[in-house]
């Protein structure tokens, strides 16, 4: 089980995320409302793994990808995505990212993407 | 999905959140202020709103929404532009999902009648004229035959992506991104690029040189809505189209740059929103009420306590009770300031409101507000918002004139409206100001007639201020006519008592041609207030001290007899007198005189004595024992006593 941060600019969000993960027995041990705190809270917190949104006001999901996979090449970061924005899910996966999600998230799915993720 | 009562309320708030963005978006977009901004910020809204209201399984939501956000996509794109025929449109579709949140607020689910024809009516404008798509991607290169194996083993892999996933070309994207990690992928059938752009139907291949193993490719070749259908070794590389570098992909369109380059403005401005966000918990008002009464008990309960320390004298006790004491105090004020809301809140609503009615009016109207960080209790919020609304209507509807009206008396073409906010020492004030018509007290002299509010005589020798204070009579409007915005028959007199009730004063200043300005004062919170502490024929009773005066002490032969009741002269002045001997009793020895005044009105009460000031906690009377005309609440202080607060705004 992983300790995952969730990056999210809405709470609705998050908590859902939260309580699905939560449900997988996973810790989660922050959260983020933009890509600028997602940097800082990744290096702080170390996690395992991040669930990054993508559409963020400010620093977006995909920056926000793109500077933690710069300060770790090794970082698992899943995007959550909707459908229609497949171009950015796909550059995001350039970019680095080992998985996604699509909304409305589906518990199972999202806890089997997680688990493939921290296990690879 | 869900329908949970805790995901039910952070959705409907953070929906209103975005809602009230978009909203203010699109008036900025209008207004042409920073065009780019406004489109992404909408876009965004749109976007988060379509993503949680999929969540919770609104369907209706989520197409109005997800229709608002391809419209925002392809002007975003540059290939609409924002014409005023759909920002009418647009905001049509706020005042939907509005309708919907409220549906939603109040458990229900929204269905599609409330979105009516509008997704069709935004799906016109998305396909109105052929867009230039992006060209499709060029055909696959030619088969190449694959480069050296390097002696290293190779394998061929069949892969199905399950047919259920909803982007499979990801799917694809991801599995070959993972192989890569420990191999090299020579080719892949349907080629890489195909593999991409999701173009492939049923299990593909890819061929690869690895030396990870065979389990290592299977697991990762075994990820989410990806299974292996085969995997065997094969020696020679076989003909299939290759590898495209990841680096020679062409650039990425223009979508990604502008997101992903804010302007510098708006980073500024989110950037500071959203850092006090995240350091923020939402808690539901509710519950506050909960914690602020189990604060209240325990005020009550530190002067039980300290009336048994002081009876049974024991000293070490007592001062850990004021330790205790201090402490609760501090609990108390900290309960009362995360109570506290900033009046943009309620603001951030009036610039549509002020537009659609300047709309209909055919007027033009420039709204500046300050002073939205203002804050008041949250419990307030509610009570202003349809007194503010209405004025700011009335204001535009009968205040501003039209342009040419306004030309033709000098003035320029467009009204203004201000609506500030201020905090003095104990009260909010909030002025709504507008340079239009003003209100003619003459013709408020002629309507007090006509409506039977004045004799004709009194009429004609009523000043300036009696007349406008007519304004807040009930069914007074000077409109000629009534208006399907303002005229709704609710007048002012409502909006005066909403403003009583929660505890505050409204007060008109008009001049003729240059224009009306309200000013509302209210307490920052109705919980906490100042009393004077009393005694009335024996008893204790609390006075706002914002309502008392002066303290006097009577001669009996001030007091005279008119008619049925007593009224004082106190220095020139002549006061009406009263001795709530209907709530309190008849009192031996009452001389001393508490003068009252609400609304600029006065009177004097008689007490006994006057036991000092004091801040408490008003509780509002059980819903059991009712209204009770004269009180307007009780408090108990630290001494556990249930004490009365007069409402003097019935007194006087």
């Amino acid at each position: 089980m992983g300790r995952i941060l969730i990056v999210d600019d809405t709470m609705f969000m998050r908590t859902l995320l939260k309580n699905i993960l939560f449900s997988g027995g996973h810790d989660i041990v922050g959260e983020a409302a933009d890509g600028a705190e997602a940097l800082a809270k990744y290096r702080e917190l170390k996690p395992d793994l991040v669930t990054m949104d993508v559409v963020m006001p400010n620093v977006n999901g995909i920056e926000a990808l793109k500077a933690i996979k710069a300060a770790n090449p090794a970082a698992k970061v899943i995007m959550c995505t909707a459908v229609g924005q497949e171009q950015m899910v796909k550059l995001a996966v350039k970019s680095g990212a080992r998985g996604y999600i699509v909304k409305p998230f589906q518990a199972p799915k999202v806890l089997e993407e997680v688990k493939n993720v921290l296990s690879a | 999905m869900f329908d949970e009562e805790g995901y039910r309320k952070l959705f409907v708030e953070e929906s209103r959140e975005n809602h009230e963005n978009i909203v203010n978006h699109l008036l900025a977009l209008e207004n042409g202020e920073d065009q780019q901004t406004a489109i992404d910020e909408i876009f965004r809204s749109a976007h988060t709103l379509k993503g949680m209201s999929a969540s919770m399984g609104f369907d209706a939501m989520e197409h109005l929404c997800h229709s608002m956000e391809d419209i925002f996509s392809l002007i975003r794109n540059g290939q609409r532009e924002v014409t005023a025929s759909l920002t009418d449109l647009l905001l049509t579709c706020t005042d939907a999902i509005e309708g919907m949140l409220d549906t939603i607020e109040a458990g229900g689910t929204p269905s599609d009648e409330q979105s009516g024809s509008l997704v069709q009516e935004l799906r016109a404008f998305t396909e109105e004229e052929a867009p230039d798509e992006p060209k499709a991607p060029h055909d696959a290169a030619p088969p190449e035959p694959a480069g050296e194996a390097d002696g290293h083993p190779i394998y061929t892999l069949t892969v199905a992506v399950d047919p259920s996933s909803t982007m499979k070309d990801i799917r694809a994207m991801l599995l070959l991104q993972n192989l890569q990690e420990i191999g090299t992928i020579l080719s892949t059938n349907p080629s890489q690029e195909l593999l991409e752009d999701g173009k492939f139907d049923g299990p593909f291949e890819i061929l690869i040189e690895s030396e990870a193993g065979e389990d290592a490719l299977r697991t990762v070749a075994s990820g989410t809505e990806i299974s292996l259908l085969d995997l065997s070794s094969s020696q020679a590389p076989q003909a299939v189209s290759p590898v495209v570098n990841e680096d020679a992909q062409t650039p990425e369109p223009d979508l990604e740059l502008q997101i992903a380059v804010p302007s510098p403005q708006a980073q500024r401005v989110t950037k500071s929103e959203k850092s006090r966000e995240i350091k923020n918990i939402r808690v539901d008002i509710q519950r506050l009420d909960r914690m602020m009464n189990l604060v209240e008990d325990l005020v009550i309960n530190r002067g039980r306590l300290e009336l048994i320390a002081k009876k049974h004298g024991i000293k070490e006790f007592d001062e850990a009770l004021s330790m205790v004491g201090r402490s609760v105090s501090d609990l108390q004020n900290l309960m009362m300031g995360i109570r506290m809301m900033p009046l943009e809140r309620i603001f951030n609503r009036l610039p549509r409101v002020v537009r659609d009615v300047a709309n209909h009016d055919g007027k033009e109207v420039e709204l500046t507000i300050e002073g939205g960080e203002t804050e008041l209790d949250r419990s307030m919020m509610d009570g202003l918002s349809d007194p503010l609304l209405h004025i700011i209507r009335n204001a535009v509807n009968h205040g501003i004139e039209t342009p040419e009206i306004r030309a033709a008396s000098g003035k320029p073409p467009k009204g203004l409206l201000r609506l500030t906010a201020r905090r003095d020492k104990d009260n909010v004030i909030i002025e709504i100001e507008d340079d239009g018509a003003g209100i003619d007290p003459e013709k408020l002299r002629k309507k007090a007639v006509s409506k039977g509010l004045m004799t004709p005589e009194a009429a004609a020798s009523a000043t300036k201020d009696d007349l406008v204070s007519l304004l807040f009579e009930p069914g007074f409007s000077t409109a000629e006519t009534i208006t399907d915005i303002s005229g709704r028959g609710v007048g002012l007199d409502v909006v005066k008592k909403t403003i009583a009730s929660l505890k505050g004063t409204i007060k008109v200043e008009t001049e003729v041609g240059r224009g009306t300005k309200f000013e509302l004062v209210l307490p920052p919170t109705m919980a906490i207030i100042d009393v004077m502490m009393v005694h009335i024929n024996g008893m204790r009773c609390a006075i706002p001290v914002s309502n008392v005066v002066e303290v006097a002490q009577t001669k009996a032969d001030a007091i005279h007899r008119i008619g049925n009741s007593e009224a004082i002269l106190l220095r020139d002045q002549t006061l009406p007198l009263h001795r709530l001997e209907d709530m309190f009793g008849r009192a031996e020895k009452s001389d001393t005189l508490v003068v009252l005044q609400n609304n600029g009105r006065r009177c004097c009460i008689t007490v006994d004595t006057v036991d000092g000031q004091q801040e408490v906690v008003v509780k509002p009377l059980s819903r059991i024992a009712g209204n009770c005309r004269g009180i307007s609440g009780i408090t108990i202080p630290g001494d556990g006593d249930v004490v009365p607060v007069l409402d003097v705004n019935t007194m006087v």
